[in-house]
């Protein structure tokens, strides 16, 4: 085979996403280690770990965590249930599934800020849909915004809102690809609904939703969109989450070293988070397999 | 019977969602048609019914006393469909070579180039007081090609594999992109004081976000290559067409379908990219989703500006995913969602 050519090939996307993805983090590696000031200008400064210590000795950072595992874990959680539950639906063909796939996907293809600011109008606390429905429950006015855990549960229900099409796609995908025999055999003894979902659909999605589940977690750690739109992290500090704490560290005090020092430990807080995942999953499935 | 109580809950708890995806769209499509009094005197929902419609709100928004609108949909524009073009373009050549050809990577030799790459860059920035920008050059010309060198020499150690080169590329997107976003910025203020501008501009944009979608790209196209037989390619290989031939006019036209979904995947992601955005540029360059968090800041009960301009960011995303949806229905991308 002509191997040469294959250089051609891989050598421009390679040397791109080296020159833009990983030169930058050589840079930044090595600024992290000092003490280095836009405004006001002072001379870099080598300072060894003394930025990483700062950080982990400081609750903003460990608030940040929180708020962002609360946020992920939970919406995670949530928009896995939903999107099992819809793409379920969806394979056994309910009634306007047809209608329905063109649809669904919709959510997901949305710029979060734009999902952010029509949030920000529906759960406006006196003019916006969200307060006129809890109006009808006796609940007038609630601060959905303002107060730290409403804020919260409401940048879960938009997580939720906006990522559960991501399930349902890769969910009905799976799906589809079961063996269709073992459900027919199933069929013939005269197994239960609930029975084939439990002993059989489930455990042979367990693989596949262990894998979308991840990609959510790590994809959730980044949320920033949303968070800066809808409160700002505010009030206070609350519903700050770690890529905006990094942010606001960077741009706000111009403290670039800090902010370098602060998207590694990111970087180490996603790979812990990551790695302790993957373990679970693995036992979790080694179980269900046996 | 127990079956069909199944099927009634999946129809409610579908529909119940359906309802829950259209209602914040249908919010802002009528709220931008919403005069003033609509807005302040609390929810309202059908035009004419509810409330008059009007188009000041597109009025005000396109004649451009509210700010700058074209600006900023025309560089979105621009550089959404530069990047996706070459991101598609490079990752599906990326993805072809992983697919056809094997490749194989000491491990010893990245290692030798990530501490050839890491310790010459100190030693050239801190001792000897290179900027930046040359000093990566220098790294790029001299620690690359040595170990590039290395890798063919009999190194000892385990081989990597086109496994762990897709790998590689698809782990960029695992970092958080703070990280090199930030890492990013510092560099392209680091090239700019060396005398060529990046920050705010069309090429740092371009650069960025072709290196943002690549490696959706790669991993994506690889599955579609993957289902393209080989033989035909063999055929034409007996007739001595060569490789780049092969694959502009064969390859690429045969997995059409999934280099227009892959495009639309990647070309979403970078339409919808805000915080790339937000680090690399302020003022010529600004993309939509930075116009749109302006607006929040800017005019917090302008709801009908907020909508106007939400809209022009979200209708070419329903478009696509519209498209997606309908390609997915007729089965052209069975087989590529793994």
């Amino acid at each position: 085979m002509n191997d040469r050519v294959k250089h051609i090939f891989i050598w421009p996307a390679f040397l791109l996403v080296l020159v833009i993805t990983l030169f930058p983090l050589i840079y930044a590696l090595t600024v992290s280690f000092q003490t280095v000031r836009i405004v006001p200008p002072t001379p870099a400064r080598f300072v060894g770990f003394d930025n990483y210590a700062d950080i982990l000795a400081n609750a903003r950072f460990w608030g940040a965590i929180a708020t962002t595992a609360t946020i992920v874990i939970i919406s995670v959680l949530a928009q896995y249930a939903i999107g099992l539950s819809v793409a379920l639906a969806l394979h056994h063909n309910v009634p306007g599934a047809s209608l329905f796939r063109v649809t669904f996907l919709l959510p997901m293809f949305l710029a979060p800020v734009c999902v952010a600011l029509i949030a920000k109008m529906i759960f406006h606390p006196v003019l916006g849909p969200a307060n006129e429905f809890f109006s009808m429950f006796g609940l007038e006015n609630l601060p959905f915004l303002t107060d730290p855990n409403f804020a919260i549960a409401v940048l879960i229900a938009i997580e939720t809102w906006q990522w559960t099409p991501f399930v349902v796609l890769l969910m009905l995908a799976g799906l589809q690809n079961l063996p269709a025999e073992v459900f027919e055999a199933a069929r013939v003894d005269n197994i239960s609904a609930w029975r084939r979902f439990r002993d059989i659909t489930f455990p042979m999605l367990l693989p596949l939703s262990a894998a979308v589940i991840f990609i959510r977690l790590i994809e959730g750690f980044k949320i920033i969109d949303t968070v800066f739109i809808l409160t700002g992290g505010g009030p206070g500090t609350s519903t700050e989450t770690l890529t905006l704490f990094a942010y606001n560290e960077g741009f706000k005090k111009f403290n670039i070293g800090m902010t370098s020092a602060l998207s590694f430990l990111f970087l180490i807080v996603v790979i812990v988070f990551g790695t302790l995942y993957l373990a679970g999953a693995r036992k979790l499935t080694q179980r269900y397999a046996q | 019977m127990r079956r069909e109580s199944f099927r009634k809950a999946g129809f409610l708890l579908s529909m119940f969602w359906l309802l829950l995806c259209i209602f914040p769209l249908w919010w802002v499509l009528v709220t931008a048609f919403k005069p003033p009094l609509a807005v302040s005197g609390g929810a309202t929902y059908l035009p004419f019914w509810d409330f008059q419609p009007s188009l000041h709100a597109f009025r005000d928004a396109f004649s451009g006393i509210r700010g700058d609108f074209w600006g900023p949909i025309s560089s979105s524009i621009f550089i959404s469909i530069v990047s996706t073009g070459l991101a598609v373009l490079l990752g599906s050549m990326a993805a072809y070579a992983l697919i056809r050809f094997k490749f194989s990577i000491h491990l010893l030799a990245g290692l030798l180039f990530a501490v050839l790459a890491i310790g010459g860059f100190v030693v050239m920035t801190e001792m000897w007081n290179i900027r930046v920008p040359y000093a990566l050059l220098v790294v790029l010309f001299v620690a690359l090609p040595v170990s590039v060198w290395a890798n063919g020499r009999n190194l000892p150690g385990p081989v990597l594999g086109n496994d762990d080169v897709t790998f590689w590329f698809v782990s960029q997107r695992m970092f958080p992109p703070i990280v090199s976003a930030f890492a990013l910025f510092l560099l392209y203020a680091e090239t700019g004081k060396a005398g060529f501008r990046l920050l705010d501009t069309f090429g740092g944009m371009v650069l960025a976000y072709t290196a943002f979608g690549l490696p959706f790209a790669v991993w994506l196209m690889r599955d579609f290559f993957e289902s393209v037989p080989v033989e035909v390619e063999e055929a034409a290989m007996v007739d001595d067409i060569g490789r780049m031939r092969i694959f502009a006019q064969i390859v690429l036209p045969m997995s059409l379908p999934g280099l227009i979904a892959t495009s639309m995947v990647v070309l979403a992601f970078i339409w919808n990219e805000f915080l790339f955005a937000l680090l690399l540029t302020s003022s010529r360059w600004q993309t939509l989703p930075i116009l749109l968090a302006g607006q929040n800041s800017s005019r917090g009960d302008e709801w009908w500006a907020i909508s106007v301009a939400t809209l022009i960011s979200i209708i070419p995303m329903i478009l696509v995913a519209t498209f997606l949806g309908r390609m997915m229905r007729s089965g052209m991308l069975s087989g590529s969602i793994k």
